[in-house]
Parts: structure tokens; sequence; C-alpha cells
């Protein structure tokens, strides 16, 4: 059975028309989305890390059928940017910024790639288009999206243009609780020549919510982009954060963190793809299980045959704070040019009995002691945050985590 | 004043039944040094661990007594008649140092993402207050017989007492100019990248804070150049100086008894003391090794 019949049963072209509408969107735009709702019947979900009788992520048993309701979105959004940036709603880019939208959108994360991808792109009603001219700095911009309805897709494009640079922030919360959402959310990066791209991101969305994301980016010559993925909400996440350094001299840094509890799913995945020449990456992700929570981790470092003088590291830690959370990691290193300098590991462990003995024959008491050795874990992660809203919330928000544990 | 007691300590590995002391009697005294020599094996780290409340290890006959007398917290605190003495096997690692122990650590954890500066002021701060709760909880209990309340209606807000920032970096900055630290050594995470001298310095400076009543140091010579020998042994001879501190110095070799003379010297055979003597012991020690103690002692080499 594919995976596409169930949600077939209520979802119709005439929603995806109205969706389209409602956006004043133009044909090809629409041609697009309805092609991505005809595909849905023949898409598989996203590839997930599979041994043999057992997927580590389960997206079969998501009830789509209950959880999309594409019609009634309803969000709180803050787009804000300094003033020689564009950083436009989804309807204001498609009025202003046409020709944008047409060369970029779906160049990067193709609509059809997989089933959720293709639910994204036919049902998307929200969006942000930023777009960063030449030259320019552009510091600050901040989406802020505040789920509200059942479901939401949202997608995101950001352009730079030669020798600019921006910094992102974006978040995604939970409003009016309702039992279960889905939020899906789509972000291309397409950055330019010389230009400079930090996106970070803080998913703390109810923990009844399901989420897929997939945010991709494509650097050009001496470009630049760095993700910081920060990942605390939902009972189940499907993220994928990946760069393809397709110019000269490009570079990236994946930056992860992660802090799971109760019965939440963290499905992680962060690649890069080594496409030209003198290329670095560094994917650094730390995360927390707790509880019963469980986290699933795929690393992919690929250089290919072109990419002479490649530098590639990838670092996953994951700290188990109970006997019976989980963690899975698999990181993976494909190399097809011998002219690279590259490295992978994993590491999951619990907290070391030798450093929480350290601290409290010091007088510290053991649950403080185990909080400030959580703490100093991320630390690695938020010193590469350049954007201090982002650091800030993001321990604050794992302080106050840890501090509601028994 | 405070004092120790060993009393026929037994030890073994928690996990497993490997018996590793076998009777260990010891008694160090504030303002005491006391050596702890033994070749490998013997017992030594083990009997630092378990007077500090290691897990790994299993107490399976023996006390560890600690005594206190009414000076050993200054004016704040007056000791009753029945928290003079404290076995120290009843509470937990933290308990201990809050009572004043302090172990010194042959190889210190190092602690990622926390600042020395961070650690060592809430080591402080967990310190007065888990020593003002060791006592208040007596003096809870004994008012809610006395009064019927539930607790203490003299509690204050938790940070009442606490050493603030600004106040612990004077501490800081006075203690480190004291041991000859570089300044930069506060903001850097605890112990890591430290080289194994200044791993030990960090040691003696966390003992020097936390002015603990008795320290045990566990061969805190081992990886010191000359230089660095000299300023950690001036560094275990201020704590007892100034703060009286009774000192237990577990060591392999005497040339850390050059600098810091003990007043008691022991050697450890087998998870026993089996023999104890003043200075010249270590000197014999360290002339002729550790065959002869057990010669004079079991009669065998």
């Amino acid at each position: 059975m594919s995976a596409g019949t169930q949600v077939h049963a209520n979802l119709t072209e005439e929603q995806v028309r109205e969706i389209s509408d409602g956006l004043d969107e133009p044909d090809w735009l629409l041609e697009t989305r309805l092609e991505a709702l005809a595909a849905l019947e023949d898409l598989e979900m996203p590839d997930v890390i599979r041994t043999p009788g057992r997927d580590w992520t389960n997206l079969h048993e998501l009830d789509f059928e209950s959880l999309v309701d594409p019609l009634n979105a309803a969000e709180n959004k803050d787009q804000v940017g300094p003033e020689d940036a564009e950083v436009l709603p989804w309807s204001e880019a498609v009025a202003d910024h046409e020709d944008l939208l047409q060369e970029h959108f779906g160049s990067i994360v193709d609509p059809q790639e997989n089933y959720l991808t293709a639910l994204s792109t036919a049902l998307f009603s929200t969006g942000t288009v930023i777009y960063v001219p030449e030259g320019v700095d552009a510091e600050d911009v901040t989406v802020r999206t505040e789920q509200n309805s059942r479901s939401l897709f949202n997608y995101t494009l950001v352009i730079t243009e030669e020798s600019s640079s921006v910094t992102i922030l974006e978040r995604q919360s939970t409003g009016e609780e309702a039992a279960e959402q889905y939020y899906s959310g789509v972000v291309e990066v397409a950055a330019g020549e010389n230009s400079y791209v930090q996106y970070g991101s803080l998913q703390n969305l109810s923990e009844d919510a399901y989420n897929f994301t997939v945010k991709r980016g494509v650097a050009d010559t001496y470009a630049t982009i760095d993700w910081i993925e920060g990942n605390l909400g939902t009972q189940l996440t499907k993220t994928e954060v990946s760069t393809t350094l397709s110019g000269d001299s490009s570079e990236t840094q994946i930056v992860g963190a992660f802090y799971g509890h109760n019965d939440q799913h963290f499905d992680l995945d962060a690649k890069v793809w080594h496409r030209a020449e003198h290329t670095t990456a560094d994917l650094v992700t730390r995360g927390i299980t707790d509880d019963v929570a469980r986290s699933v981790y795929e690393g992919v470092q690929d250089v290919g045959a072109d990419a002479w003088d490649t530098s590639s590291y990838q670092r996953e830690n994951t700290l188990m704070l109970s006997d019976e959370s989980e963690a899975d990691a698999s990181p993976k290193l494909i190399i097809n040019n011998h002219d690279t300098e590259a490295s992978h590991s994993a590491t999951v462990g619990q907290i070391d009995a030798e450093d929480l003995f350290y601290m409290t024959s010091r007088g510290v008491d053991p649950r403080s002691a185990r909080n400030m050795l959580v703490e100093g874990f991320f630390v690695p992660v938020l010193e590469e945050i350049d954007v201090d809203e982002l650091r800030d919330d993001l321990e604050e928000l794992i302080g106050t985590r840890l501090r509601e544990r028994e | 004043m405070a004092r120790l007691e060993l009393s026929n300590l037994h030890a073994e590995v928690a996990e497993g039944d490997e018996q590793i002391l076998e009777g260990v009697d010891l008694e160090v005294q504030s303002g005491e040094i006391h050596a702890l020599m033994g070749p490998n094996g013997s017992g030594k780290s083990t009997t630092a661990k378990v007077i500090a409340g290691h897990p790994a290890y299993e107490v399976t006959e023996g006390e560890v007594l600690l005594h206190l007398e009414d000076d050993e917290f200054g004016e704040d605190i007056e000791i009753d008649e029945d928290q003079r003495t404290w076995n120290l096997l009843d509470l937990e690692p933290n308990e201990r140092a809050a009572l004043g122990i302090f172990l010194g650590f042959q190889y210190p954890a190092e602690i990622e993402g926390v600042t020395m500066t961070n650690f060592l002021r809430t080591a402080l701060n967990a310190k007065i207050e888990e020593r003002e709760e060791l006592f208040e909880d007596e003096e809870d209990e004994a008012e809610e017989e006395d009064d019927g309340f539930e607790s203490s209606p003299m509690e204050g807000p938790a940070d009442e007492g606490e050493v603030g920032v600004a106040e612990f970096q004077g501490i800081l900055q006075e203690k480190m100019e004291q041991l000859d630290m570089d300044e930069k050594f506060a903001q850097r995470y605890l112990n890591a990248g430290f080289s194994g001298g200044e791993k030990k310095q960090n040691e003696v400076l966390q003992a020097a804070i936390l002015e603990p009543s008795v320290a045990v140091l566990d061969e805190i010579d081992s990886g010191l150049d000359i230089d660095r020998l000299q300023d950690v042994s001036s560094g275990i001879n201020a704590l007892r100086d100034e703060q009286g501190t009774g000192i237990l110095q577990i060591t392999h070799y005497q040339r850390i008894l050059d600098y810091v003379e003990p007043d008691h010297v022991h050697v450890m055979l087998d998870g026993q003391i089996a023999k104890s003597g003043g200075p010249e012991l270590a000197e014999k020690l360290e002339d002729k090794g550790y065959d002869w103690v057990r010669e004079d002692v079991y009669g065998t080499a």
C-alpha cells in the first residue's frame, strides 16, 4: 500500500486551488502544487534508518486523515527584519518577486522528493521569503510562527545575493493547545557567491504535536551556510538539515541541540554534500534523552569525486539521563575523492559517575551536579550560536526542563 | 578542631566481592599532616574514596567518624553535644563535604562547559547551605518534638547567606594569587585541557576555597615538575597553617614530604596500616622500599 492512499480520502484539488487562490498565486505555482498532490499516491515516506525488521522511526502510523485540515490553518506570525533586507510574507513575495520564486522555489527541495514534501508543497498556506540584496549585511531577521490550528504547512525561502549576509532566527511554537497537531516546514536557502547565512531554528511545539521539517541549502563559491537546529517540542519530530557545497571554498556548519523527555521521539538528519573544491563542513550535534524518550540521528558527509581538498568533520553525542531512554546514531562518511581530511564520531552514554562524584565530593548536591553537567554538555553547541536570543532561549528551555525533572 | 577517625574499616568493591580494606585504623586531627604511603594496590586510594563516599565501594565493617569541636565552623554555628560526632558512612558525599571533608583527586574529572568560577562558587554556597541544613535539621526535629512544628518557622530564604558573584571573585583572586595561579584559569572549564600539574594546583585551590577540616590528598604530587611541586606544597602547608586543616597526604614518594613535612607517616600494606611512625619512616621507605616493613610486620618479605 502506498502511503498516499489514506490522505486522499479528505484531500482534494479544490482545496489546493482555494489555498493558491487565497494567496493570489500564478498558474505555474498552482500547477506545482497540483502535481505534488497528484503524486502523493505514488510517493513513499522519507527515508528512515532501517535495520532488518525495524524502521527506527515509524512514520506510517501517523494518521494524516485526521491530522491534516488544510483549509483551517491558523497562526500568529512575526516576520521582521532590517530595512535593507526584504522579509516578506508569502502573499507579498508572490506579488513582488514572482521571478525570484520561479527561479528558486522547489529548486533545492524537490516538491516530490517524498510523500511529506509533496504534502507540504500542495498544502502550504503560509511562508516567508527573505531576500538579501548584494552587499547588504542583514542581522536579526526573525520569523516566529505560533500554530493555532490542527495542521500548519509553512514554507521559507532565503536568497542571499553576492557578498551579503543574514542572521535568521526561526521559532515554532504552539498557541492554542490542540490535542494533536501536525506542523510541516520546508526551508530552502540559496546562498549566493561570498554570502553568509546563519539560520537558527528553535522548535518548541506542543508535546502532542508531530513535526516534519526539511531545511536545505546550496552554497555558492566562497559562501557559508551555518545552521543551528534546536529541538525541544513535539511527540515526534522528523527533521533533516543539509547543505550542498556546490561552489569552490564554500563552507557549512550544522549545529544541533535536542532534549527529549517523556515519550518524545526525535529523528534528526544532518547531511553535507561536498560537490566543489576546498569545501569545509563541521557537523556537531548534542542531545539529551530522558524518561522513555528516543533519538535517532543520521549524519552523512558525502565527498564527491570532484571535491578536491575537502575538510569534513562530524560529531554527535547523546547523553541519556534515564535507563529507559534510547539513543541511536548512524554517522556515515562517503568519500569519493582521496584529497580529503575527514572524521566522524558518535557517542551515546550516561552521565559519567566519576564526574558526578567529583562534583558531589566538593559539596554540590547530586541533582545540582547533574544539572551543571548537562548544561555544561550543551555549552560547546551554545557557543556556536551568533544570535543571542536563540542562545539564551535554548539555554533557558534546557535549564527549565532540567529543573522540572524530579 | 576536628578529628577524623577510621576504625576497623573494611571495604570492598561494590560490584563484586573483592575486599580491599581489611581493617584500617587511622586518626587525623585538625592541623596535623599525615602521610599515607604504600605500594600500588595496597588500598591507599580506596581509603581516600571511602572517606569521601565514592559509590564504587561498599563498607562491610568499621566506622568513619568525624568529631567536631565548637570552634569548627566559626561563630555561626554552635555544635550541640549530640552533633559533635558524625558517622560519615551514613552521609552522602556532598554532606561529608559540607561537614569539612575534602578529597583531592589523583585524576581530577574534566568537566566541560562548567567554568572554574561557576563551579567553585556553586560548591562553596552548596557547602554553606548543606551545613546549615545538617545542623538545622536536627534542630527542626527537636522543635517538632517540642512544639509540634512541621518545619522550622525560622527558616530563611534559600539564598540567604550565599556568597555573591563579586564577593566570590575577591576570594578566588586572593587564593589564586597565593597559589601563584594565572587568572585565566578562573574562566576556563573545570580541569578541561589542564596539564597534570595545573589540575593538581587546582585541587589545592579548591581546598583553599572550601576550607575543609580534613583534606585527603590522593597522590597530589604525581605528575608535578619541581617548580609546581613547590607551589602545590606551599598551598598544602598554607591549608594547615592558615586554616588549621588536617591533611592526609597519600603519596608514593618522599619528595613531596621534603616540602610538606608530615607529623605522622603510615605504611599501608594489603588493606591495613602496617606501620606508623614519624618523618624518619618515610625516609627509611625511600631508602629501603616496602619489603622490610612486610618482613618486620608479617615476618615475610
